[in-house]
């Protein structure tokens, strides 16, 4: 198919059944709203087009910028856009906190101002949020902006009830429960009011992170409220999802239906899923927003779930080579060369540290040692951390690539706890 | 007709069911008088269960200190020592009553200012001290039994302000970040101290306000590491917040209705401010604003995570959290009048009584056993004592019954701070007493407290 845009491309996207066989929820018919089939890979494709699509042109005259709160998917497809039409974009946003999320964005060329600890929705009870701190920078220089406002902006609904809702009612008929991540709530709000339109029995549930827990691109139940295009009376339910069965959930779709997609969706098949096997049962016809891939969190699966990337806890038939804190003192008595290599953060290490360590945290050195072990063989190498548990699996990693070595018994704290010195930094 | 702009109270069951319970608010009235001050211990249990569990979920190791500050009722600090927790005293008096509560000296911190005779007893107890100042520091090494064995010296925090990150309040309270070495040294040097952490508290419920003041902190743990010492607890005090409404939308419509003008909300010639931020417009709970902290990131890692790695033990210090719905203010209507144009009720009770500081308070009180449609217009609460300012209200409160001479008002959730911070026996009234009420297989059982543990400040300090 033909196209002389890529913003042609923006929407109509598949609708794809999966397999009752592979899904295994009796009398359902499952579709996945593929909206990671838009160009720029997620649904936010559709809500940045639809805040611009009437504007860029005069935005692009007015030489003004564009501005929104925003880390991920929305700040990406912004990002695109503007820059197709030679305008700047600024991104503001409290913390990016997928770091392939973050390189992607400057790539791209993003300007993204990252204000740690700032609410990155309106919030009442804030005295400082992103919102504000935008509306600072617009009223400072007046003219000069324009603030897409994906969390209040009406368009962001809208383009979702005209295309999104409609284009699953042409292709799956009358729907009875529609099911999608709870972010700006745009997309799967949008989309119901259409669906419930055509059938009032229509039940939607919104899908949020457990307390607590972290699923990129969607907030969790407490953080909800604070969105300003939230109506919690809209929603049939509000299902809670902790992140290890979004993980789950999104692995067997990668592997059942072959649709890679990422942890929100997981998130709302899992919520899905559930819902059906506990409901009334019955022919059912259930949509599933799947609103971008997999790739992008390839970062936060690995800190999740570092047991699917190799770094599983060493069995017990190969256990990490341990030494002593008086072993170790006497190697050092005798002049061998010992690496100390701490796996804890700098601020832990900083406060407080076995005299003469190097800290490499683990999550980087796990990234090193994917590369080989840069420890010299003529080296001991001994790894610790809190209490042990954590610096074995390097040890016992290290060790099988015929490094010298090993973890330290009881980690730092059995090493303060003896009486030995720390050094602060 | 002006529209009618009412601040429903958050309720626990336990309060409602008392409220709700008639029989039960005449005995109490007719055995204790009015007013009357009553608290809930098991209201402060639930309070205290739910912030450990928020804490064991996260794996932090940790300790909970009841602020007893936040009100002098011995049923609340011995309901703290029955669970489990430790207690934080500002005075010598506060300190007896922990004593008396059960609380063996390792389980009591002192916070505050200190007077060298409450020094001298933190001292010769072991009593934890959360130093405010270099001052102190040196009486307490002063003070402090030396040749002690190990382990047996008195424990110190340093509790730390000064902090460089904007987004950390200023404070009047601690020792200057600049001066911590100071602090160290002297520590260092005393035979009889031992330097047991690092402290702060800040008057915020920002979560990114105490990952700074962590962040800055761990630089005084390392200076101590570097000079030999062992601390082991980093103390982020209380500030966790209480929940007055179960939904802030009233709030914020009375919130916009004063910006606008108090116009008839508000007693003539005098201030009633409502920032959208107020605390009576928070409805997150306190476990909210734990876990926001301990699942905040340093280093894009969870506090909770970060703690466990740098080897501390998590203290806090919540007051207001712990004792959040653990009691109610009752008072009767002694009549109503019309005054200055406007209608007021007079009650048996002093604004003093009921009113931290001198604050307005902005949730309305209830009718008990109020019975009919809520009146449409607003009334001002007056107190008894003769001063032009002792009303209760400065604004008007929209209550969900009229009020008649001899019916009982209830102010609700009023045990933080509300009860003594301000109270005084003006005009020879003397502060309402304070009774412990249990609800045990349906009804509610009482026990008074005697006024002789409420105002004993014997000790002076």
């Amino acid at each position: 198919m033909r196209y002389d845009s890529v913003l042609d491309m923006i929407g109509d996207t598949p609708l794809l059944r999966l397999d009752p066989a592979a899904h295994g929820v009796p009398g359902a018919e499952i579709f996945l709203k593929l909206e990671s089939a838009n160009p720029f890979g997620s649904v936010k494709d559709r809500v940045a087009w639809g805040l611009l699509r009437d504007h860029i042109g005069a935005i692009a005259d007015e030489d003004r910028v564009v501005v929104e709160a925003s880390s991920g998917n929305t700040a990406k497809a912004l990002q695109i856009i503007t820059s197709m039409h030679g305008v700047r974009f600024r991104a503001f946003t409290n913390r990016v906190r997928v770091r392939e999320v973050r390189e992607m964005l400057s790539l791209l060329g993003a300007e993204v101002t990252e204000m740690p600890g700032l609410s990155e929705c309106p919030d009442p009870t804030a005295p400082n949020d992103v919102f504000s701190v935008i509306g600072d920078l617009m009223e400072g220089e007046p003219g000069r902006y324009h603030h897409t406002s994906q969390y209040t902006n009406e368009d962001n609904l809208r383009a979702h009830y005209e295309q999104t809702g409609r284009e699953i009612f042409r292709d799956a008929g009358p729907v009875d429960l529609l099911v999608g991540g709870l972010g700006t709530t745009g997309s799967t709000r949008g989309a119901a009011t259409y669906l419930r339109e055509q059938n009032p029995q229509t039940a939607v549930v919104g899908v949020v992170a457990a307390e607590g827990d972290f699923i990129p691109g969607i907030r969790s139940a407490a953080e909800m409220w604070e969105v300003g295009l939230f109506e919690p009376d809209f929603y049939d339910a509000i299902a809670a999802v902790d992140s290890a069965d979004a993980i789950s959930a999104s692995l067997e779709l990668a592997t059942r239906h072959g649709v890679l997609a990422g942890p929100t969706t997981g998130a709302a098949y899992a919520a899905a899923r559930e819902r059906l096997l506990s409901g009334p049962g019955g022919p059912v016809t259930a949509v599933v927003i799947a609103c971008d891939r997999m790739e992008p969190y390839l970062s936060y699966y690995r800190h999740r779930r570092p047991d699917l990337f190799g770094a599983a806890a060493p069995t017990t038939s190969d256990p990490a080579p341990s030494v002593t804190a008086e072993a170790m003192e006497a190697w050092i008595a005798d002049g061998e060369h010992v690496v100390v290599v701490d796996v804890r953060t700098a601020l832990a290490f900083q406060a407080g540290h076995l005299p003469g360590a190097i800290n490499l945290r683990d999550d980087l050195l796990e990234q090193i040692m994917e590369a080989g072990t840069p420890f010299s063989e003529a080296s001991r190498v001994v790894f610790v951390c809190p209490t042990g548990e954590r610096s074995a699996r390097f040890a016992a990693r290290a060790a099988t690539t015929g490094c010298r070595a090993y973890n330290l018994e009881g980690g730092v704290l059995a090493w303060r706890d003896s009486g030995r010195p720390l050094a602060g930094v | 007709m002006s529209a009618r702009y009412p601040l429903p109270a958050a309720r626990h069951p336990i309060a409602d069911r008392f409220l709700a319970d008639g029989a039960a608010v005449e005995e109490a009235i007719e055995r204790f008088g009015s007013p009357l001050h009553v608290v809930f211990p098991q209201v402060m249990a639930e309070n205290a269960a739910a912030l450990t569990h928020v804490l064991r979920r996260h794996a932090v190791p940790h300790e909970v200190f009841y602020a007893h500050k936040v009100n002098a009722s011995t049923a609340l600090v011995a309901e703290a020592a029955a669970a489990g927790l430790g207690v934080d005293v500002a005075s010598s008096a506060e300190l007896d009553r922990a004593l008396a509560a059960g609380f063996a000296p390792h389980r009591i911190e002192a916070t505050g200012p200190k007077s060298p005779a409450f020094v001298e007893r933190i001292a010769s107890l072991g009593v934890t001290a959360n130093a405010d100042d270099l001052w102190e520091l040196d009486r307490l090494a002063a003070a402090a039994p030396s040749g002690q064995p190990s382990g047996s010296n008195v424990q110190v925090l340093l509790r730390l302000s000064g902090f460089a990150s904007p987004m950390v309040p200023h404070s009047r309270f601690g020792i200057d970040l600049a001066d911590a070495d100071a602090a160290l040294e002297t520590v260092r040097r005393a035979p009889g101290l031992e330097l047991r952490g690092v402290a702060f508290h800040l008057d915020t419920a920002d979560p990114a306000a105490r990952v700074d003041a962590l962040t800055e902190s761990m630089a005084v743990v390392a200076a101590a590491y570097r000079k030999g010492l062992r601390p082991s607890v980093v103390d982020i005090g209380g500030g966790l917040r209480q929940r007055f409404v179960e939904d802030p939308e009233p709030f914020q419509r009375y919130a916009q209705a004063l910006a606008a003008g108090p116009g008839e909300l508000v007693w003539p010639g005098h201030d009633v401010v409502a920032p959208a931020a107020h605390k009576y417009g928070n409805h997150r709970p306190a476990t909210e604003v734990l876990e926001r902290f301990l699942t905040a990131e340093i280093e894009r890692r969870p506090v909770a995570e970060v703690l466990r790695e740098c080897m501390l033990t998590l203290w806090i210090e919540p007051g207001k959290a712990l004792v959040d719905h653990a009691g109610i203010t009752l008072a009767s209507v002694l009549y109503r009048k019309r005054a200055a144009g406007r209608d007021l009720v007079v009650l048996d009770l002093s604004r003093n009584q009921v009113t931290p500081a001198d604050q307005e308070v902005l949730v309305d009180p209830v009718v008990v056993d109020g019975r009919g449609d809520p009146p449409e217009k607003g009334v001002f609460l007056a107190g008894r004592l003769c001063l032009e300012s002792d009303l209760i209200s400065r604004r008007k409160v929209f209550l969900d019954a009229e009020p008649d001479s001899g019916d009982v008002l209830a102010f609700v959730n009023t045990a933080a701070y509300q009860m003594d911070l301000s109270a005084s026996a003006a005009a020879g009234h003397p502060p309402p007493p304070k009774v412990a009420a249990v609800l045990d297989g349906g009804r509610f059982t009482f026990t008074a407290e005697t006024p002789a543990d409420t105002f004993d400040d014997h000790h002076g300090s």
